[in-house]
């Protein structure tokens, strides 16, 4: 069943698909940072509030998924911001993760060596977002 | 494609401690998302790891990256221990690089073997190899300088 995008249910199944996926077990092996995605507010397109996402990953595990507001998620170890839209963008694979943040679409804040070194990872859990069936705001 | 010379009269150095002066510079004072992106990376290797730094205060060249799958690309100019970061390709360069933003990726993860020479055996390594075969990985000027190119990739090099 499709649950709203950034809400709780969200979080959950979120948490569950990444969890589930063997790759990104291999792939995050060793990760032990807290990573924190920022959705900015767009008010024309249903999502008045910005967002946080706070992550609580480790060695290939999600520990924990919750939402909060963008400060709690700008607190972490690693930071990607984009509005909503782009955030859609991601979810529904219109958007490459990896470009995106050469391009300047998704901004990242962290340390890149390492960022770069668990980019296989990263790329899984944008996968594990597209797995979840969603329901868009702006498409309500 | 960057007009390579707007940036040129304005360098603006990456901010950092009090040693962090004259490591990296960018050409533009709009550096774009991915010089951004590649000059932090190596500024953070440099000062992680002696062996980099090494290899950075030795090479002289000038680097052509160019991401064709979003048609961007940066000129670095390694100048023997500085490196200045232009927005797009500037001319007179010693190699170019060019590949798709996951490949570019790749290259950074290349693990670097007991002679410092990139390994092109294990899983990541035979990607690269294999995108260079099939021309999906170009590297113009590579024959000629392949003791640059194995510097720029330790350089890179994030494993």
């Amino acid at each position: 069943m499709a649950v709203k995008f950034a809400s709780d249910d969200w979080a959950k199944q979120f948490k569950d698909e990444v969890n589930k996926s063997n790759v990104y077990k291999s792939a995050a092996k060793g990760w032990k940072w807290t990573v924190g995605l920022v959705v900015e507010a767009e008010p024309d397109k249903n999502f008045p509030e910005s967002r946080g996402v706070v992550m609580d990953l480790f060695d290939g595990e999600a520990r924990d998924i919750k939402i909060g507001s963008a400060a709690d998620a700008q607190r972490c170890d690693f930071v990607i911001t984009a509005p909503y839209s782009r955030w859609k963008q991601v979810a529904t694979k219109e958007l490459d993760a990896t470009k995106g943040m050469l391009q300047g679409k998704l901004k990242l804040k962290g340390d890149l060596p390492t960022i770069v070194r668990y980019t296989k990872a990263s790329q899984e859990m944008t996968e594990c977002t597209s797995r979840v069936p969603v329901e868009w705001p702006d498409e309500r | 494609m960057h007009e390579p010379g707007a940036g040129r009269m304005a360098r603006r150095e990456v901010e950092g401690g009090a040693d962090a002066a004259g490591l990296v510079v960018y050409a533009s004072q709009e550096p774009s998302a991915f010089a951004g992106m590649l000059g932090g990376l190596i500024e953070a290797n440099v000062r992680a790891n002696p062996a980099k730094k090494k290899d950075f205060d030795a090479l002289a060249a000038r680097v052509g990256i160019w991401v064709t799958d979003i048609d961007e690309g940066v000129t670095l100019v390694f100048d023997a221990g500085r490196l200045t970061v232009y927005n797009g390709l500037e001319p007179r360069r010693t190699i170019t690089i060019r590949a798709e933003a996951d490949t570019v990726m790749s290259l950074s993860n290349l693990k670097i073997g007991p002679l410092g020479l990139p390994v092109y055996y294990d899983e990541v390594g035979r990607g690269v190899a294999l995108k260079l075969m099939r021309g999906k990985l170009r590297i113009d000027g590579m024959l000629a300088n392949v003791q640059v190119l194995n510097r720029v990739t330790r350089i890179f090099s994030v494993q």
